[in-house]
């Protein structure tokens, strides 16, 4: 009786503490809704049937949000969080979306069983990755990485493999195994599918950073050295968090796969590990949250842009890059943290003027 | 007696300095013996044309990455618009060698624009005036840049631009380029000043002033304004003179240019272009990555961010992304006594010489491999024997201590920031003859840059010189390769990798050489 009263408290305070994210989790479930009663004049019906309109057209750009979210994440947790600077982390999501793919089409595999290869697969080049951990640190570390995902990016759109992964155009034509995943036909459930994902990566990550293996990759970050002597095998940990990574990257790759209807081969490219090092440093490095608002900015910017501008896009896109960099140095998330902290002190010293305040401590940077 | 003694100390050394260096002998060794055991099954005049054509490669490979290393090695920064700087060199160098009449005038606007920019503490002057605050401040300043802009572009409108029209195939720039390499290429018609020219050139004037007094106000902190100097007010009053002048004896230069023999005019595009990758260089240093040198992945990030917007411009600017380039007349012969025969037939104006039983290009065995000795060696010498030379490389090793002794390090970092991007450029207007232009040429060759500098330890100077030869080996090997198969043991039919599995195999090798050598063949062991 007291260990379920207990358990009560612990889920309401794990609620409260966290009705922020729950508050923004419900706002997307309605967004749906809301376009489609705004905007297009129709009423709850038309999400449920699959309807087309501005509702299903903004659901399927949150949906891509969504796994470059999940994407940015698994990157903000080697780079950000553990300090290991890969060029290679567009394989890990390429590596997702081809295997799910092929398992898929040319195995006909289970869906489930085709998630085993994903997680087989993923856990696979997290190895190889750390293979060559020991040996090359810093900048040679980010070229070897950079080596694997070429050499996969070339392996990929080679003819050898045509029959396959389709050489440059792409792996395409392959189905839905199960209605949820079915983006077409039915895109609001594939739409709650990837929220409940990435939303449930999101709390596992912050769990897992704040847990005292997340100290310990925050130490690798900041000091391997000292991190070794205090008697913690780095080697394990970063291992640790390149599988997690990988692992959630394959994952965001499974979902592209089955978001779009060809999955072409500069997913694998170098540009692709850009995009998700823009996002986190846009949303901010090292705040894990900073990876899904970046990834919003990201997609929102570059759609709309395009939308607008036409050809010259790509030119805007630079331009607010070198903006972001040059005056958003922190990233929004990042930013904001630094300056919520004098917010907060402002707010605080107005309230003590009025005599009605209680000091609070400055929250402790992450 | 003592012949015998010395030969004995000489052979200790030799020993000693295996010893010492194992694991890169061993690497070396093993990548001969691969090269041998490659040529063992090609016959004599296929093999030399496969390493003639690998140093081609080598030496465009080499003219980057150098800039590669040596930015990278002097301040950390690793400069991922390399090969987009490589990219805009071969473009420009392009418009110069078939279009002189338009890049003539491109430059004229240009130099009227840059000529404000000169006198610069005039404007810090007459921006001190403006309010201190911050917000207001920021705030004027960003309005008269826009208002800059605005006058910038209505009045550079006005000037007259003899562009081609890609649509149009008589004057398509495919359609120039062979009509150089046959010769018989005229300017277009020249185009007039719209309006009074007074009226442009005294409005781009004012432009140009607008937009630096809008950049001179970013700065806050109005500390002591130095007085203008006269040597700037000099320079700018060239600038402007010389804009004068070329814009009063623009048909007459475009006249001489187009009679010049495509040779000259090869020459003058190659040193216009290294001009303007200095230039860019300088100016991306400045004023884009000196904010960001404590924080290096913003760096990366930020070059990555010019290398899109240099995309995007030579999209925009030059219409269709893909040309050709004619060779140089030098090396275009064709007919009587061709081809040449021997070491002597590069000179004999063929385009392609018979050495050894192997037919070369003589621009792409030749002249290409040429510029990149002579660029090997003047680097070498820049760096062993000069004074700056010194400075660079105290401050690979060390740039704070090279501060600390009093030397302006900063002025350094934008020198070899700018004959990093300066030898890129001349890398690209090499290459556009053989290879053609495209957008994407640059991430082709940066990748390859990256594999040479990171195979020759990152820093390292001839070490980059020695990967980028071993990259452009190993390609033009697995291309040919690629035509004749590989006898893999255990397997009946030889493998025969297609075109697009071919850079696999260099990147494969840079993977080998940095797992076994973390600090490549020519790098230190602390980094």
């Amino acid at each position: 009786m007291t260990a379920l009263a207990r358990t009560e408290s612990g889920l309401g305070v794990w609620f409260r503490r966290r009705r922020g994210l729950l508050g923004v989790i419900a706002a997307l479930v309605l967004f749906p809704f809301v376009i489609s009663f705004v905007v297009d004049g129709a009423g709850i019906a038309a999400v449920l049937n699959n309807d087309q309109g501005n509702a299903r057209f903004l659901q399927g750009l949150a949906i891509e949000v969504f796994i470059l979210a999940l994407y940015a994440i698994s990157y903000d947790l080697i780079l950000g969080v553990t300090g290991l600077l890969s060029f290679g982390h567009a394989m890990f999501f390429a590596v997702g979306a081809y295997s799910f793919g092929i398992a898929l089409k040319e195995f006909e595999l289970a869906w489930p069983l085709a998630l085993l290869v994903v997680l087989v697969a993923a856990l696979l080049q997290a190895g190889l990755f750390a293979l060559v951990l020991p040996r090359v640190k810093g900048i040679t570390f980010a070229l070897v990485t950079l080596g694997f995902a070429s050499v996969f990016w070339i392996v990929i759109q080679s003819s050898d493999l045509a029959d396959y992964a389709g050489a440059e155009i792409g792996l395409q034509g392959v189905r839905p195994p199960v209605w949820f995943l079915d983006t077409t036909n039915e895109r609001f459930a594939f739409y709650l599918v990837t929220i409940a994902i990435l939303f449930g990566v999101y709390v596992a990550y912050t769990r897992i950073i704040d847990s005292p293996v997340g100290k310990v990759l925050h130490a690798t970050r900041e000091n391997e050295d000292r991190a070794l002597m205090l008697g913690y095998n780095t080697f394990w940990f970063k291992f640790l968090a390149l599988g997690i990574a990988s692992i959630t990257a394959a994952l965001a790759g499974s979902l592209y796969a089955m978001h779009q209807p060809i999955v072409t081969p500069s997913v694998a490219g170098l540009g692709f590990t850009v995009t998700a090092l823009l996002i986190i440093l846009i949303g901010g490095v090292g705040t894990i949250s900073g990876a899904i608002i970046g990834a919003a900015v990201f997609r929102l910017l570059q759609y709309y842009l395009e939308k607008w501008f036409g050809g010259t896009s790509d030119l805007l896109i630079g331009i607010a890059y070198i903006a972001i960099v040059l005056y958003l140095p922190f990233g929004i998330v990042g930013t904001w943290r630094a300056r919520s902290l004098r917010i907060k002190a402002g707010r605080d010293r107005l309230l003590g003027v009025f005599g009605g305040g209680q000091e609070t401590p400055p929250p402790a940077e992450e | 007696m003592t012949a015998q003694t010395t030969e004995k100390s000489l052979n200790k050394r030799v020993a000693e300095v295996i010893e010492e260096n194992r694991a890169r002998v061993t690497v070396l060794a093993v990548l001969l013996f691969l090269f041998l055991a490659a040529f063992a099954g090609l016959e004599r005049e296929d093999w030399f044309a496969v390493i003639m054509q690998g140093l081609s490669i080598g030496a465009i490979t080499f003219l980057v990455a150098s800039g590669l290393s040596l930015i990278f090695g002097l301040m950390d920064v690793l400069n991922l618009a390399h090969g987009e700087i490589f990219m805009l060199g071969a473009y420009v160098g392009w418009t110069v060698y078939t279009r002189f009449d338009t890049a003539l005038d491109i430059v004229i606007p240009l130099l009227f624009l840059a000529a404000p920019f000169v006198v610069m503490p005039v404007w810090r002057k007459v921006s001190g005036r403006l309010p201190t605050d911050p917000t207001p401040r920021r705030v004027a300043s960003w309005a008269l840049l826009a208002v800059g802009a605005v006058v910038t572009w209505m009045t550079v409108t006005r000037f007259p631009l003899a562009i081609w029209d890609s649509g149009d195939f008589t004057q398509s720039p495919g359609n120039f380029s062979t009509q150089v390499g046959l010769g018989i290429l005229a300017p277009l018609t020249p185009d007039t000043f719209q309006g009074a020219a007074v009226v442009a050139v005294v409005g781009l004037l004012i432009g140009g002033s607008l937009l630096a007094i809008g950049i001179s106000a970013f700065q806050t902190h109005v500390g002591e304004i130095r007085p203008v100097t006269r040597r700037q007010v000099g320079t700018a009053a060239t600038l402007i003179v010389a804009a004068i002048v070329l814009s009063v004896f623009k048909d007459s230069l475009n006249q001489w240019a187009f009679d010049l023999s495509t040779t000259w005019r090869f020459f003058l595009a190659m040193a216009i272009s290294v001009g303007v990758g200095v230039a860019l260089g300088a100016f991306i240093e400045v004023l884009l990555i000196r904010p960001l040198y404590d924080r290096p992945i913003y760096q990366l990030m930020l070059t990555l961010g010019v290398g899109f917007i240099l995309i995007e411009v030579v999209r925009d600017v030059w219409g269709r992304p893909e040309f050709s380039m004619a060779r140089p007349a030098l090396f275009n012969g064709t007919g009587e006594g061709c081809p040449g025969q021997g070491l002597g037939g590069f000179f004999s104006g063929c385009s392609t010489v018979q050495v050894f039983g192997a037919r070369l290009r003589v621009y792409n065995e030749g002249f290409v491999i040429l510029v990149g000795l002579i660029v090997l060696v003047g680097v070498t010498m820049l760096l062993k024997r000069t004074r700056i030379g010194m400075i660079i490389r105290a401050g690979v090793q060390d740039p704070d201590m090279v501060e600390v002794l009093g030397i302006n390090v900063r002025r350094v970092f934008t020198l070899v920031f700018a004959l990093g991007c300066g030898l890129a450029a001349l890398g690209g207007v090499l290459a556009a003859p053989s290879i053609g232009l495209s957008t994407g040429m640059g991430a082709l060759f940066l990748l390859g840059a990256l594999i040479a500098m990171a195979i020759g330890g990152l820093t390292s100077f001839p070490g980059a010189a020695a990967g980028a030869v071993l990259v452009g080996l190993l390609q033009t090997l697995i291309i040919r390769f690629g035509q004749v198969g590989i006898n893999i043991p255990f397997l009946a039919e030889p493998f025969e990798p297609s075109p697009t599995l071919v850079p696999a195999a260099s990147i494969i090798l840079m993977v080998i050489v940095l797992l076994v050598l973390p600090s490549g063949l020519f790098g230190r062991g602390e980094r």
